[in-house]
């Protein structure tokens, strides 16, 4: 069925969903009627390998056309390239089977060497494809209103760091990132409207999530996550790999080209495909400088090789569970993700492992884009889905290097967010004025063990004796599983004065560079695209604060409701010129005046929360009710 | 700052939980107060709601954990959490079933950490239940009363003796991921 599109050019940006997958990536929204769709290409494919050819003369090619090129440019063609995200230079996976060349072996970031002498690193190599994935949708929609991007649950911080970056240099605004395990919960809950504990395992090409989550009316919540970053069908290439370099007389791993390292990956993967359906499998490989050779492959030896794979998912599975504090018999349903789950051994595996089949009705392969593109039709406030919520958790815990090299923890793993700790440190010198924190990831009990976040330098200590001046750091992490840092010394309330060193991934200098590359010397392109910005910002903001007055009009204080009106008007009058900064003032007067209105809104959606209990429970609620009066004050100052 | 995770969640200040209300509770306000609900809203008034999603986060994570809960519960009801026990016959026996338990650990006898774990649970379970009513207890008598004291202190202990459950647990936990060979 051929579906024609008529595009009204006044339509306002529709939000999008997009799953920057390992292998392959998508792009999905929300029509204003039906359900929502895969945008495809002209062939009607959905999947757009993340490939990224890098030219001679400069020129990078993303998709389809760059994967052809693999072939005959095996190092100037960056594939998989998400496996390298938020890794540093000597990371183990640039040591794994692949053709590249690597600009340094040191530093916070992995580089490659392309073609011309251009030396990208992984965050520039997702940003293109970002930019291509934008470039369609805009194409096919008219216009794209702000993006949600899945990255996988047991993604740490400099990992989602890196991706929120990408985005950013490709020129999205990032409604939130999303987990991919609890993206392909929504498209399966919303799908069979049921309620009950699930397990989803998401095995991609590069990494391996499990997520054991509560489905109750609408509610996602995330109970518990656990994965391994840097495990998916590329491991599985990699394995049957090395397998038909030994049939093909090339065992030893130096003597490859590049070339030939990427043919027989090529041949890996197609071969392992073919045993989805078939027991056995004869296929010929043409290996540059070796001739064209006939390997023959059963299921049974695919098996032996990919077994210790699949066999450290079982004990990540187990992990989740004990987190999650369930047994696998309270399970209503396992959820199988991502394009290794098709491979027979992972489906028997996991049925296995959780006593059950598990659900695959919704495509393995559209599943997560089908779900944040959900998600963002949510967050654009829109939606009809208003009683969708997901709740996600933190998934490595996170602390810092304390005394002796120990991993001191803040936040452990599976700590619902958005949250928040504070932990008070104090000089150990005599006036002491500055201070170095080491931020950690991970579950292990020394700091060396861990991953290595950052390094903060407090500055502008006041001096004191040693012990006496207090700091007080707090760790916040958002919805999306960012971590910001602050500090405040307590004694004198002093804020103090933050120096970040990531230890992996890109300062914030280095990324405002790449956007002024970006963007060359084209200003022009620069203050349209912040104009743009605003007028989204401004609209969706006036949306919501229209909706609010015509809900809850029984809240407002006299006068009240036409101060804000008339704020409204000032911020669409605004959106009407072309002066970012002038939106952008007028947003923040409209957010001041309907503060209060706010909080009164926000209050009594609370009392309505905690209205649902026992009448021998009232009187209690009043005096709560009563305490939230003072907050309000003081939040108005 | 001391903030009454009760309260928050609107609880009964009890030590016993039911759980699934507990967490259909939860849900219900973060209907209300997650970021995603605020998405379009403008910055001051999501701040306000995020603030309030991060406290509602904080207080579930407390009333939900056995320990925490009880410690909070301690504080409310003006006692003080001290990490310190002098229960010269807590230290004995943990000082057993932890020199049982690093053998278990160093032989990987699963089947022997598994029953060192059910032990210490069935403990951590007999302290539980008594806790329940030592608060109910506390609850009952005015503050400041003569038997309040003697209330508290016997909380506290309990306490302390559930800290080192808690603890041995996650020990356990540490043998099994051991066993899974990552971190």
């Amino acid at each position: 069925m051929a579906l024609m599109q008529i595009h009204d050019p006044a339509a306002a940006p529709r939000p999008i969903g997009i799953d920057l997958g390992t292998t392959h990536s998508l792009v999905a929204y929300q029509p204003l009627i039906g359900g929502p769709t895969c945008l495809t290409d002209c062939d009607g494919d959905a999947l757009v390998p993340s490939v990224v050819h890098y030219a001679e003369q400069g020129k990078t090619v993303v998709g389809k056309d760059a994967q052809r090129l693999a072939q005959d440019f095996p190092q100037d063609t960056i594939v998989s390239v998400k496996r390298f995200m938020g890794r540093g230079a000597d990371d183990p996976e640039t040591r794994r089977l692949g053709p590249y060349r690597f600009a340094s072996e040191t530093g916070p970031v992995v580089q490659f060497q392309v073609a011309g002498g251009r030396v990208v690193n992984p965050v520039e190599v997702s940003a293109e494809i970002l930019r291509a994935l934008r470039e369609n949708a805009e194409a096919e929609l008219g216009g794209v209103g702000g993006a949600v991007i899945t990255v996988p649950a047991y993604f740490d911080d400099a990992q989602r760091q890196a991706t929120k970056d990408a985005a950013r240099l490709a020129g999205l605004s990032v409604l939130r990132l999303l987990n991919e395990p609890t993206a392909a919960a929504l498209a399966y809950g919303l799908d069979s409207r049921e309620n009950g504990v699930f397990a989803v395992y998401d095995l991609g090409g590069g990494t391996f999530d499990v997520t054991i989550l509560v489905l109750d009316n609408g509610v996602f919540q995330v109970r518990s996550t656990g994965g391994d970053s840097q495990l998916g069908g590329d491991d599985m290439d990699r394995a049957l790999a090395e397998r038909l370099f030994q049939d093909l007389g090339l065992a030893d791993g130096q003597a490859r080209t590049p070339s030939q390292v990427r043919a027989v990956l090529t041949a890996a993967r197609r071969i392992k495909h073919a045993l989805t359906d078939v027991a056995e499998v004869e296929a010929e490989i043409e290996v540059p400088d070796a001739g064209t050779k006939v390997v023959r492959i059963t299921r049974a030896e695919l098996d032996a090789l990919i077994k210790p794979l699949v066999e450290r998912t079982a004990l990540v599975c187990r992990r989740a569970l004990r987190d999650a504090q369930l047994g696998v018999a309270e399970l209503n349903g396992v959820i199988l993700v991502g394009g290794a789950t098709r491979v027979p051994l992972v489906r028997s595996y996991v049925a296995a492992l959780f006593g059950r089949e598990p659900l695959t009705s919704v495509d393995p392969d559209q599943v997560v884009a089908i779900g944040a593109a959900i998600h963002a039709d949510i967050l654009a406030g829109e939606s009809e889905r208003q009683d969708v919520l997901l709740l996600d958790v933190l998934p490595l815990s996170l602390g810092v290097e304390a005394m002796g090299g120990v991993a001191e923890k803040i936040l452990p793993r599976n700590t619902p967010i958005p949250a928040s700790a504070a932990q008070v440190f104090t000089t150990y010198a005599d006036n002491q004025t500055g201070f170095e924190l080491h931020v950690l990831q991970g579950e292990r009990e020394l700091a060396n063990d861990c991953r290595s976040l950052a390094r903060f330098t407090l500055k502008g200590i006041p001096p004191l004796p040693a012990g006496l001046a207090r700091l007080e750091v707090r760790f916040d992490v958002d919805a999306d599983g960012l971590l910001h840092v602050s500090a405040q010394e307590t004694s004198t309330g002093i804020h103090q004065q933050i120096e970040v060193k990531p230890s992996y991934g890109l300062h914030d200098q280095d990324i405002e560079r790449m956007l002024r590359d970006a963007y060359d010397h084209a200003e022009q392109d620069v203050a349209e695209r912040a104009l743009h910005e605003e007028r989204v910002e401004a609209e969706r903001i006036c949306v919501a604060t229209e909706k609010a007055l015509r809900v809850d009009a029984a809240l407002l204080e006299q006068g009240e409701g036409e101060a804000i009106s008339a704020a409204l008007q000032a911020v669409r009058e605004a959106a009407r010129g072309t002066v970012s900064h002038a939106i952008h003032s007028r947003i923040e007067e409209l957010d001041r005046i309907s503060k209060p209105f706010a909080g009164r809104r926000m209050d009594r959606s609370i009392a309505q929360a905690l209205s649902g209990r026992a009448v021998t429970e009232l009187e209690r609620e009043t005096v709560h009710a009563r305490g939230i009066e003072p907050h309000l004050k003081t939040t108005e100052e | 700052m001391v903030t009454d995770p009760f309260a928050t969640l609107g609880f009964a200040h009890q030590y016993e939980i039911d759980k699934s209300a507990l967490d259909r509770r939860y849900r219900e306000l973060q209907q209300a107060l997650h970021p995603d609900r605020h998405a379009s809203a403008p910055a001051s008034a999501r701040a306000l709601t995020l603030n309030k999603a991060v406290a509602v986060n904080e207080a579930y994570r407390i009333l939900r954990d056995d320990l925490k809960r009880g410690e909070a519960l301690l504080q409310v009801l003006g006692g003080q959490v001290t990490e310190h026990t002098a229960d010269p016959e807590l230290l004995m026996e943990m000082m057993e079933l932890r020199e049982a338990l690093t053998e278990a650990r160093a032989e990987a006898a699963a089947d022997e950490v598994a029953r060192l774990a059910g032990v210490v649970a069935k403990h951590a379970e007999a302290a539980r239940s008594e806790l329940t009513t030592v608060f109910a207890q506390l609850q009952a008598v005015g503050e400041g009363e003569k038997k309040a004291d003697a209330l508290l202190a016997h909380a506290q202990q309990l306490l302390g003796r559930l800290r080192y459950y808690h603890r041995f647990h996650e020990e356990v936990a540490r043998f099994e991921d051991e066993a899974l060979g990552q971190v």
